[in-house]
Order: structure tokens, then C-alpha cells, then sequence
């Protein structure tokens, strides 16, 4: 029997090293295929049980958090407030991935950046709560009267704070409702998906900053500062022949201005009046599209802006206009010398009122406006202020930092003064905010052929008097063919005063210590807009 | 004599405090992972598995000294980590797991007194044919009851448990007896089949009667494990005792034969094959593949080093606690966690198999056999079956598994193994002693 016994160890040991190679091959070689199965959720519902951090803005409202609920995938993310931070937090859905803030911070949320995983030692043995805390550097007031003030019109509002590139606000209308998509049932969150989808007015699209528009004569500030900065134009000469429509060489096509109005003279009176037939004058011959091509890109045209939000659009100021054809005074054109005319001399002329090919998003006009308020330098723009981890210590505050010197702080502060001058006596005069020290620029930007078919626009800035402005600001509002013509001066200045008017009031916090479950609605209603808009409706534009 | 026994039994002590302290580390590990906090009862968790093992290890040393010192420190670990993974996917579990497991222990420490001589066994062969077959006809009786579809199980005052299990051992224990009594008439060829030399059907009729009658009663409880593991517990004891191949390879055709027609006449065997074949088919991966496909995931997960105790998702699993209790272990510990747990049963194996070659006597070897093959093929067909190396057959891991019945029942055979040890090394020793002394 012992032979047999002995063929039976043999073949058993021959079973066990079957077992073996299948059991390598399933935890090592086949491994890392099945766990990308697409069947394998695993994986999938790992991550998205796990803690998750909470988004808030620096006030204190919640704006994104987990609660744990008793289903396979063991928390859900909620969205306290709905559509109103939408476009800055994103959604964070099972079957459709993250966008926002949820994207581009998911590693500190879910605590797997170095600084959340290992505070010490200990914590290779535990499985503490490692999920940090978003804070937002919006303020949920700012915000919600930016809503309020746009109201049911599409656009964009974008309110930042100059000196270090913080976003007080960014909304945009129509939003959409993130806890929609980001629910754990597929069906719900596909049909919330599909249903937003197939929305002509596509909510989901951050408008703010990855949508791009005609700036329109808001663009003016960026030929103002390419102007001052190439030495060409001061804020003395040259001075612009008053007159009602420029014809630029080259076409037959007269660049007039608006409501037929004559205007002319130096860059101050020009800006404050946004005289078009002025500004086209100086892009196409004074200036020339070198000039302005460098101006526009030293704000941050034809780059995408160093935002923490993902995908932002590329502002564009086309750089081709064909050969130069003649310079005045020389036998040969020189590039170099102003009044040179090239092949599309005429587009450039469209293109220094912000027409023709140039676009621009709410935020980088936005970005303009902060460049010039603060003395030429362009911070990098952001949302996020800081990160907390589980406890509520701080583990990182995000530091400012320089994203472009757009124009000398010298020929800032003149653009400033210049801008200050269209709030007191120009077009932005309903931005005007009572003890402080305002500029902007409108725009109305035309969108078709059809000239009642207009965006309205309004860059600025706001501050204590003879401070660096605090906030500076952008709205756009969308044409609207039941509205018609919409002026920058009319329809976007008085959102941008509210917006403003908000922003440099203190900040009062919602909620210091969030809880996890507070009441259902968080924070209460804003006190109503204490300044509502007086001005006369007949004033000129 | 005295010098070996004492080295055989401080092994085994020292061995099963190794074990001792491996298991309360892992249930320490199991409950920072799940709760990120100590669990409570973990002092008196060790106090309690070290009560146990010293409780089993003093049997030994009173009722089997001379034993070998591996058997009951392997089988000690292997039901420690069951138990920590028992406990830590369910917690309701873990208090008649322990019950069971010290039930175990008593039935450890009872063989022990009971069995003083395992050949004594022999003569109740046919009382043993006779309580299996009852055993197993026990969950149609008014004692039975179903419990989620299966019809094999039986409750006697609160206790419920599987006749099954414990009809296996008196199996065992027949066909040891009956084949140590008719293993000369039975090789020894009287007719032919074509090219098979066959023996006397006299001698081969009780056997193939009392295994027809088991695998039809397995067969109509829709409980595929048992049958086949019987079924390859007969085969293997039929070829060691009778030395011929002939059944060997009649038996492994009779199973194919067998294996087809369950496959085209039963409808739970077919989708069953093809879950094998192609478990990530659509119509399947939701369904009869659900399973098996989970558990591949489970293993894919741990990779070589696991996820950690209590830090994986094991519970996604179906049925994880019993039949796939080894898919957590590979998910949590691992490769080589998963490894580990083999080489245990392996070893357990390896000692139960040499231990048959040296007893002297025919029944003590095919005991021996019969146990080594009945743990390792029950190791094998479960674990194979969650590898997929084989067809899925849901049987639990000997020591392992949630469960009862088995665990009872492996206790009771590792008691057998340990008796049958101490009896061929006391033999052994004598004999050296009496060639030592010159005549």
C-alpha cells in the first residue's frame, strides 16, 4: 500500500501547486486587469464610500458634504444649497465622474494628498478619518446677491478680490442642481443628466469661465493699457478728432458710435464716453496689431487663466492681419512705425471696439479689471482658500501668487484714475457707490447683424478711497431677443454695484462650526438690497 | 522514549502559543481595521483561544504522548484565522462560531479518551454503514428542516447541524473496515470487463451499495460537494488498499460518465459548467457567475500583500463566512495570507499521509489515508473552485468556515489522526528499545 500512498502524496502535492499557480495568477498577473474590469465595482465603490471632506465657503455656508447612508455605497453626496455654487463645486457622481472643485481638489477631499495620509506614525495602523475640508474663498452673501441681482437673465457674474486673485463670487444663470446627478440611483442621475443635456440654454456649462463672449467696448481698457504700455498714446495726446463715424482704410464700412453721437479727444474723455470711432482709430493706426496683440496677451489673452477650476476657456485677440501694405511718410512699410495699414487693417478696427474675432470670458475680463486695479499685476485667480483636514486644523492655505505683470504700475494707476473717471461722469455712472472709490467700463457688445441683438457688459472695481479697490468685478447679461438692445451702462452696471456694494461690506459668518446635519436651509436669506436703483432710467450712455 | 515525548509535547505547547498569539494579533488587526479601535474583549479572547488549545494540548499529553507535535498547532491556526475572519465579516457569527469551537475541542478531547485503540474500530464497520446512511436519511426525518433551499440539515433540542458531515466519518470509518477485511479477495481479479480485470461482485456489492446509496441521497439533496468529495475519498482508499489501478481508472470513468449526465440531465449543473468556462458572460456575470465572479474580485483586490484585516470589502461576497471564507482571506491578507492557510493544510496533509506510511497496520494506514485525503480533497475542491481552477462546488474549508458540523467533525478526525500517531510511534519506539537491548 505504500507505493500507493506515496503516488497520492505525489499527487496531491501536484494539486496544491495547481492551486498555487491559479492563485498567483489571479492575485498577481491577472490582477490589476480584473480590478480594471468594468464590471468591478469595487474599486469604484471603495472611493466613493470613503469619508469625503465638506466644501464651504469662507463664511461658513456648506456648500458640498457626505452624509452616511445605508445602502452598498455607504455615503452620499449632498449639496446644501442647490444650484447656487453648482458651477464652482461641481457635482461628484458614481456614474459621472466629478467636474469643479470635486475634480481638481478630489485628492484633499478624499485625504490622499502626503499631508492628510500621515500626520504621524500611528496612523499606519489606524484608519482614522483622513478626508480634508475645502474652503472656499467665495462668499455665499457675495454670491446670492450676485443670483438675486442677475435674476432670471443668462449670464455671468465673476467678483474677485484684485490683491490676491480670490473669487468672491462666481455665478452664472441658468445653473443646475448637482445632488440631481451626483444621486446614487443611476436612473435619477441619468435622467437629471439627460434632461440638462438636452437643455438649449446647457446649464451645466460654467458660463463664467468656460464660456467665451464679443468683450465689446469693455475690451477698451485692454486697448487703453497696450496703448500706455507701448509709449504710443498717453494720457495727454494724441487727441482724437471728435467725429461721428470713422471710416478705417481699406473698406467702405464707417465704425460709428453709439446712438450717432460725435466724440473725440484724449484717452480719459474717450474711455469715459467709449467713444468707438476713437478707440478703432487708435487700434488699427495708432497702435497697430503688434501692439495690441502683445497688450491683449499681457492680460492673459490666447492662454487659459491658472485657475483651480477645471477646464477654463482661452480668451482669444486674433494676432493675424496679413501683410503690412504701407506705412505714411516711408516708401516701404515698417511695422514699427504707427499708421501702418495691413491686409485686414479694417478687422483690427473691429477687434479694438472687442468685435470682430476677439472673445473673451467673464472671468478673464474680470482679470482686466482686477490687472488695472492692482497696479498692473494679475494674481492667479482662485476659489480655494484653504484646506482643513477631519479635525478642523488647518493643513494648507493657498499662498498668492503673480500670474502677470499686464502693464507698469505707473500707467495702472493713470488707466485706474481714467476708469474712476467712467464711474463719476461716464457710462458706468450706476455703478457708483457712495463713499467709495469706484471705476468700470461697459460694454455692449453686439452679437449678430441685427443691432438690437447686444450683450450687456460691465468691468470694474471698488475700494476704500485711495486704497488698492478690494473687488474687482465682471458681468455680463446675454442678448435677448425679447429685450432687445441691451446696454452694459443699463442692464449689467447695476448687478456689478450690488455685487461690489456687498463685497466690501465685512463678511459676517453663516455658521463658524458646521455640524454635519444643521437645519435644512443654511443660511438665512440675505437682508433685502438696502439700496435699491434710484437713478433716473433717461440718463446718456 | 520519555526524552522524545517530552520534545514532541513542547513543541506542540510552544507551537500552539505561536498560533495563540498570531490569532489574538489578527483579531486585534481585524478590529482596528473594521472600527479603527482595539476591540474590547481582545484579553479576554486570548484568555479564552490559550484556555482551549491548553485544554487540547493536555488531552494530548495525558491520552496521546507520544503524538505528533504539528497536527493540532496547524489545525489550531487554521481555526483561529477562521475564526477572526467569521467574526469580523459577521458578528453575529462569532458567538456560536466559538461555541462550536469549543464543542470541537470537547469532541477533540473526547475521541481521545474514547478511541484508546483506533484498529478497535474496525469491528463496528457495519454499525458505522448503518448511523451513516441513517445520518444522512436524518433531514427527511421530522427532525430535518430546509434552510435556504438545501435540505440537509437536522436540530436535536437547539443544537442545528448537518448529519451529513458526521455521515462522512462513519463512511470513512466503513470503508476502512470493510476494505482491511476483503482487500486480498477484492485484488484478485474473478471475471473480466473488456480489458478490465474485475473482482468477485460479491465482495464489491455492500461497497458500491453503501456508496450508490450515499451519492443518490446527495444527489437528490442538490448538495454537488459532498458527492464528489465521497466519491473521491472511495476511490482514493479502494486503489491504496486493493493496490490496482483498475478501480482507479474504472471509478475516475465511472465519474465522468457521471459528471455528463448530471451536466445534460440536471439543470443547476449546466449553467454551473459554463459560470466556469465563462463567468464574465452577460447572461451569467449577474447571475449564476455572480458568485464566483465576486470572489475573483475579492482575490484581484488583495494582490499579493491584501488590503489589511478588516480594511477590505470581503462582504460583497455571497455566502463569504462559509463556502468563500477563503476569498477573504485572499482579499485581506492576501497572496500571501491566502498561501499561508495551503501550506497549513498542506503540512497538516503531509503529516496525516506520512503517519499512514509507517503504521503497520492495514487499518491504521487507510484510516490515516482516508483522513489526509478527505481534508485535502475538501481543500482543495473549495479552493480550487474559488481560483476557478475548477467548476464551483460550495463545501466548506476544513477548520475554516463558519460552520458547525465541520468543525466538530475535524476535530473528531484530527483526535484520530493524533490516537493513530501515538499508538504507531509507542510501537515504534518499543521496537527500537528491544533491538537496543542485545539478546
Amino acid at each position: 500500500m505504500n507505493r500507493q500512498i506515496r503516488r497520492l502524496t505525489i499527487a496531491i502535492m501536484l494539486c496544491y501547486l495547481a492551486l498555487f499557480a491559479q492563485l498567483n495568477r489571479v492575485q498577481i498577473f491577472d490582477a490589476q486587469a480584473l480590478r480594471d474590469n468594468p464590471d468591478n465595482t469595487r474599486d469604484v465603490l471603495a472611493n466613493y464610500s470613503r469619508p469625503r471632506g465638506t466644501v464651504s465657503t469662507i463664511d461658513g455656508a456648506v456648500v458640498a458634504r457626505s452624509v452616511e447612508v445605508d445602502t452598498p455605497l455607504q455615503r452620499q453626496r449632498e449639496y446644501p444649497e442647490a444650484d447656487l455654487f453648482a458651477q464652482v463645486s461641481g457635482f461628484f457622481s458614481l456614474h459621472y465622474g466629478s467636474t469643479g472643485v470635486e475634480q481638481v481638489y478630489d485628492e484633499e477631499l478624499a485625504g490622499q494628498t502626503p499631508e492628510l495620509e500621515l500626520e504621524s506614525l500611528s496612523d499606519l495602523f489606524v484608519d482614522r478619518d483622513r478626508s480634508g475640508s475645502v474652503v472656499l474663498s467665495l462668499r455665499s452673501d457675495v454670491q446670492r446677491v450676485a443670483r438675486d441681482a442677475l435674476g432670471e437673465r443668462e449670464g455671468s457674474v465673476v467678483a474677485l478680490d484684485p490683491r490676491s486673485g480670490e473669487i468672491l463670487a462666481l455665478w452664472s444663470w441658468p445653473s443646475y442642481d448637482p445632488n440631481l446627478i451626483s444621486a446614487p440611483d443611476i436612473e435619477r442621475a441619468s435622467e437629471a443628466r439627460s434632461l440638462y443635456l438636452l437643455d438649449p440654454a446647457d446649464p451645466m456649462l460654467g458660463r463664467a469661465y468656460q464660456e467665451r463672449y464679443f468683450p465689446g467696448s469693455s475690451f477698451k481698457v485692454v486697448v487703453s493699457a497696450a496703448g500706455l504700455e507701448s509709449g504710443r498714446v498717453t494720457m495727454d495726446e494724441p487727441s482724437y478728432e471728435p467725429v461721428s463715424s470713422w471710416t478705417p482704410p481699406l473698406t467702405t464700412r464707417p465704425i460709428t458710435n453709439a446712438g450717432g453721437a460725435v466724440c473725440g479727444g484724449t484717452l480719459a474723455e474717450i474711455l469715459r464716453v467709449s467713444c468707438n470711432t476713437a478707440f478703432a482709430e487708435m487700434g488699427a493706426l495708432t497702435l497697430g496689431p503688434e501692439v495690441l496683440a502683445e497688450g491683449a496677451e499681457g492680460f492673459g489673452f490666447n492662454g487659459r487663466p491658472p485657475i483651480d477650476l477645471p477646464a477654463p476657456a482661452r480668451s482669444v485677440f486674433p494676432t493675424d492681419y496679413g501683410e503690412p501694405l504701407s506705412t505714411p511718410d516711408l516708401d516701404d512699410p515698417d511695422p514699427d512705425v504707427a499708421g501702418t495699414v495691413y491686409e485686414n487693417t479694417p478687422a483690427l478696427a473691429q477687434a479694438a471696439i472687442g468685435q470682430h474675432d476677439v472673445a473673451a470670458t467673464p472671468l478673464q475680463m474680470a482679470l482686466v479689471a482686477a490687472g488695472v486695479a492692482n497696479g498692473g499685476v494679475i494674481m492667479e485667480p482662485r476659489v480655494v482658500h484653504e484646506i482643513r483636514n477631519a479635525d478642523g486644523d488647518l493643513v494648507e492655505r493657498l499662498q498668492p501668487s503673480a500670474w502677470r505683470q499686464a502693464m507698469s504700475p505707473s500707467n495702472a494707476a493713470a488707466l485706474r484714475q481714467a476708469m474712476i473717471g467712467v464711474v463719476t461722469g461716464g457710462t458706468a455712472w450706476r455703478m457708483a457707490i457712495p463713499g467709495y472709490e469706484v471705476g468700470g467700463k461697459t460694454g455692449t457688445a453686439r452679437v449678430a447683424e441685427d443691432v438690437t441683438s447686444t450683450h450687456a457688459w460691465i468691468v470694474g472695481f471698488a475700494g476704500p478711497q485711495g486704497e488698492t479697490p478690494h473687488v474687482a468685478v465682471a458681468v455680463v447679461v446675454l442678448a435677448d431677443e425679447d429685450v432687445g438692445e441691451q446696454a452694459g451702462g443699463r442692464v449689467a452696471a447695476p448687478v456689478a454695484r450690488a455685487v461690489l456694494e456687498r463685497a466690501l461690506s465685512p463678511a459676517s459668518p453663516v455658521r463658524v462650526d458646521d455640524p454635519p446635519d444643521p437645519s435644512p436651509d443654511g443660511a438665512p436669506d440675505d437682508a433685502p438690497d438696502d439700496a435699491p436703483d434710484d437713478a433716473p432710467d433717461d440718463a446718456p450712455e | 522514549m520519555t526524552e522524545l515525548r517530552s520534545l514532541r509535547r513542547r513543541v506542540e505547547l510552544g507551537l500552539i502559543l505561536l498560533g495563540t498569539i498570531i490569532t489574538a494579533s489578527a483579531y486585534a488587526l481585524a478590529g482596528l481595521g473594521t472600527t479603527a479601535s482595539l476591540p474590547a474583549d481582545v484579553v479576554p479572547f486570548l484568555g479564552v483561544v490559550l484556555a482551549l488549545m491548553i485544554v487540547a494540548h493536555l488531552a494530548v499529553r495525558r491520552f496521546a504522548p507520544n503524538a505528533d507535535g504539528l497536527m493540532l498547532p496547524l489545525a489550531a491556526l487554521l481555526n483561529g484565522i477562521g475564526y477572526v475572519f467569521v467574526a469580523r465579516l459577521d458578528t453575529e457569527l462569532a458567538a456560536p462560531q466559538a461555541t462550536w469551537t469549543a464543542l470541537g475541542i470537547a469532541a477533540f478531547v473526547a475521541t481521545l479518551i474514547v478511541v484508546r485503540r483506533p484498529r478497535d474500530l474496525q469491528r463496528y464497520r457495519y454499525t458505522f454503514l448503518l448511523v451513516g446512511i441513517l445520518l444522512l436519511l436524518l433531514p427527511f426525518t421530522p427532525l430535518g428542516f430546509e434552510n435556504l433551499g438545501a435540505q440537509i440539515w437536522a436540530r436535536i433540542g437547539p443544537i442545528a447541524f448537518q448529519p451529513g458531515e458526521l455521515a462522512k466519518l462513519a463512511l470513512l470509518l466503513f470503508f476502512a473496515g470493510y476494505l482491511v477485511e476483503n482487500r486480498e479477495l477484492l485484488s484478485v481479479s474473478t471475471f473480466k470487463i473488456g480489458p478490465l480485470m474485475l473482482p468477485d461482485p460479491k465482495r464489491l456489492g455492500p461497497l458500491l451499495l453503501a456508496l450508490g446509496a450515499a451519492l443518490v441521497i446527495f444527489v437528490y439533496q442538490s448538495d454537488l460537494g459532498p458527492s464528489l468529495l465521497l466519491l473521491m475519498l472511495f476511490l482514493v482508499m479502494v486503489w491504496v488498499a486493493t493496490e490496482r489501478l483498475s478501480y482507479l481508472v474504472l471509478g475516475s470513468s465511472l465519474f465522468a460518465l457521471g459528471a455528463y449526465v448530471a451536466y445534460t440531465q440536471f439543470s443547476h449543473v449546466a449553467p454551473r459548467f459554463e459560470a466556469w468556462l465563462d463567468p464574465w458572460n452577460p447572461d451569467l456575470v449577474r447571475g449564476e457567475a455572480y458568485q464566483i465572479v465576486q470572489a475573483t474580485y475579492a482575490l484581484a483586490q488583495g494582490g499579493l500583500t491584501g488590503t489589511g484585516l478588516g480594511l477590505g470589502n470581503p462582504e460583497r461576497v455571497p455566502v463569504v463566512t462559509t463556502d468563500f471564507v477563503f476569498a477573504a482571506i485572499g482579499e485581506e491578507l492576501g497572496l500571501l495570507g491566502g498561501t499561508a492557510v495551503l501550506i497549513c493544510f498542506l503540512l497538516l496533509v503531509g503529516s496525516a499521509l506520512r503517519l499512514s506510511i509507517v503504521a503497520d497496520h492495514a487499518f491504521d494506514k487507510l484510516l490515516a489515508v482516508g483522513i489526509a485525503t478527505l481534508i485535502a480533497t475538501q481543500a482543495f475542491i473549495i479552493v480550487g473552485g474559488i481560483t476557478r481552477l475548477l467548476p464551483l462546488t460550495g463545501i466548506a474549508l476544513p477548520f475554516v468556515s463558519y460552520g458547525g458540523s465541520s468543525l466538530v467533525v475535524n476535530y473528531v478526525l484530527l483526535a484520530l489522526l493524533l490516537r493513530l500517531s501515538d499508538d504507531v510511534t509507542t510501537r515504534q519506539l518499543r521496537r527500537v528499545e528491544r533491538e537496543a537491548v542485545p539478546a
